[in-house]
């Protein structure tokens, strides 16, 4: 993965790269026709000197013929011959030869200029050849400079970029971690740093609404599973009460009796669930004082005590490691809860005659209990999503535990080893 | 004996006072703050059953005026609200109980009954049936003056009994009782079963006189 700015910095520099190799050439050839037209004017110029200056030397023919060859001899670069028609017209030419004046091999390029010249009216051809600098040369020369260029450019949109990265997304990068760490049921308000960019802003501003939104949406919800089962207490302590009563009847026959227990023990389930349910609502809105210091191993010790009968009457073997002092901030009764929960469920899903193991240590809880096949993690934590064909429990003892756990900043985990099931609670 | 019911919700009372009524007690009723406000400054109670919502004022405010008149009436508070600040704030304000709703009447009739009888021989806390005595304090239980050893639950499970004398217990009632709020995360009650035939063998073994009786197969009856 790339961040946004080093992504446009790999187009830009591609693009960078093509438009620079393509002004190489460019330069080149023009450079190129530059310097050859310079030359041509440069040569005609000579021409014209040297035409000027052999007429008014005003010199016989003799003399003349004699100078030329002289001048020959000497100029080699700037041939001068007697012909008896003039040219049609003056040629311009490039060629590659071996420099006269340098030792050893080294071609060079020259420019000509093949011209007609009148001196004491006698026609001559005139060549003139001046050194060209080498197109290879050239080529390398801006060839160079353009790579340089072309460095400075590209180190540039790179500091650039770094600096623009901090500068530029900053608020951006906010928005990014407050979102990250907002939870919908933390009862905590997010609030946007203040940004002059107008994406950022319209961002920050549609992200506030839809959070709002969804933070609205929750409470109500919450409130509805809240006040639902507050307004259920009554009518259920009413049904119950019925029942009570019913049982006490002196004209009730046992089949009338077995009915009215049958609906006794729905009522204790109902009742069970919307207690917890009211239990789940409150832990939800931090109605808990959560400041005592609690002996975890002395209240472990005491809910597995409780609970000893129902050990007892399934053969369950019970193996335990447990440290003393382990002393958690938290509240008495949610922790109660949760050691309840977690013991509860491991005797209710342990076969006749097989075991549990309790681990207490300072830094967590774990308690694992025989089973023959994982369960899903992502289920077994959620409400009224039962994982056996049992279904006496409430449904909602694992939802329990893991809120409970997210009021303590702990963390549950389930994970299925060696044919236990584990539940960890990381202190 | 007399017992003042402070609810507001007409049907649970017309059963807690249905209920109450095969007991020797004598029930009145207050279904708002005012009346029941009039009531304890009128008249004394043996037992008094508090709602703390109640149209007009809250159930803790009259607890307070109780014990600032230092009157002696046992209070049970009876609330919908299962918060366990209110269940301390109401203790500490000076209330004998506290009941959650949903609750069983025979749970508020062994309530009502251990509250009384503390009043009653505060100073011994001894409760006596024939040869049978119940130190309250000590939980130690006597026949003929030889101790009977009990376990916790074989004692919470005799006063009960005796709390709610020729009453039809059933087994989910008294699995409720004995195992509070995860009575039913077991997938039976057969618990119950085993620890009420250890109290009956345990009292007969002492040469007390069988009162424990077994109705409609699965209930229970403390017959007297």
């Amino acid at each position: 993965m790339k961040n946004l700015l080093q992504k446009s910095l790999k187009q830009l520099t591609i693009f960078a790269f093509i438009v620079f190799a393509l002004s190489v050439p460019s330069y080149f050839f023009l450079v190129d026709w530059i310097w050859l037209k310079e030359l041509d004017e440069n040569n005609e110029l000579i021409a014209q000197r040297i035409e000027n200056e052999f007429n008014e030397q005003n010199i016989s023919d003799v003399e003349l013929a004699e100078s030329i060859r002289f001048w020959n001899e000497i100029q080699p670069v700037s041939r001068i011959e007697y012909v008896q028609q003039p040219l049609a017209r003056d040629s311009r030419y490039t060629i590659r030869r071996q420099n006269p004046y340098t030792t050893g091999e080294a071609i060079d390029r020259f420019r000509g200029l093949k011209t007609n010249i009148k001196i004491n009216n006698r026609n001559y051809v005139l060549v003139i050849e001046t050194n060209v600098e080498e197109t290879e040369e050239t080529v390398v020369y801006i060839a160079v400079v353009t790579l340089l260029f072309f460095l400075i450019l590209v180190v540039g949109f790179w500091v650039l970029n770094r600096r623009l990265s901090k500068k530029l997304w900053q608020p951006f990068q906010d928005t990014l971690e407050k979102l990250k760490s907002f939870q919908l049921n933390s009862q905590e308000q997010i609030k946007f740093q203040k940004t002059d960019t107008i994406e950022f802003a319209e961002l920050n501003a549609t992200l506030d609404k839809l959070l709002q939104h969804s933070v609205v949406i929750y409470r109500n919800q919450k409130e509805f599973t809240e006040n639902a089962s507050h307004e259920l207490q009554t009518p259920l302590a009413i049904l119950k009460n019925k029942v009570d009563i019913l049982l006490q009847s002196d004209d009730l026959t046992e089949r009338q009796y077995h009915i009215a227990e049958e609906m006794n023990k729905a009522l204790i389930r109902i009742s069970r669930i919307n207690k917890n349910l009211l239990l789940l609502a409150k832990i939800e809105n931090n109605q808990f004082d959560n400041s005592e210091l609690i002996g975890f191993d002395i209240l472990l010790l005491q809910c597995m005590d409780d609970l000893q009968e129902h050990i007892k009457e399934k053969e369950i073997d019970v193996s335990s490691d447990i440290h003393s002092n382990v002393e958690v901030k938290g509240n008495r009764s949610l922790i109660e809860a949760l050691i309840n929960n977690l013991l509860i469920n491991a005797i209710r899903h342990t076969s006749q005659r097989k075991s549990i193991r309790i681990t207490l240590s300072k830094s967590g809880f774990k308690i694992a209990n025989s089973g023959k096949e994982a369960l899903n993690p992502d289920l077994l934590f959620r409400r009224f999503s039962r994982m056996s064909a049992d279904n006496s429990g409430s449904g909602l003892g694992l939802s329990i535990v893991q809120e409970i756990c997210r009021l303590q900043s702990w963390t549950v985990q389930y994970s299925f080893e060696n044919n236990r099931h584990t539940f960890l609670v990381r202190f | 004996m007399k017992i003042l019911i402070i609810e507001d919700e007409k049907e649970l009372v017309k059963s807690i006072v249905e209920y109450l009524s095969k007991e020797d007690y004598l029930c009145e009723v207050a279904l708002t703050f005012t009346e029941a406000m009039y009531k304890i400054d009128m008249f004394d109670y043996d037992c008094i059953l508090l709602d703390i919502t109640l149209p007009g004022g809250s159930g803790l405010k009259i607890l307070e005026e109780l014990k600032k008149k230092n009157k002696q009436d046992g209070v049970i508070i009876i609330s919908a609200k299962n918060s366990l600040d209110d269940k301390v704030k109401g203790l500490q304000i000076g209330a004998d109980d506290y009941l959650t709703k949903p609750f069983h009447l025979s749970e508020l009739n062994a309530r009502i009954y251990s509250i009384i009888r503390r009043k009653q021989y505060s100073n011994t806390n001894i409760i006596k049936l024939n040869e049978l005595e119940i130190n309250l304090l000590s939980k130690n239980v006597f026949v003929n003056n030889e101790v009977v050893a009990l376990t916790k639950k074989e004692f919470n499970l005799l006063i009960y009994f005796i709390g709610n004398k020729n009453r039809v217990l059933s087994k989910s009632t008294l699995a409720e009782h004995l195992s509070g709020d995860f009575a039913d995360m077991f997938d039976n009650y057969d618990f119950v079963y085993a620890h009420v035939k250890n109290l009956k063998r345990k009292l007969s073994n002492a040469g007390y006189e069988q009162h424990i009786k077994t109705v409609y197969g699965t209930g229970y009856k403390w017959e007297e």
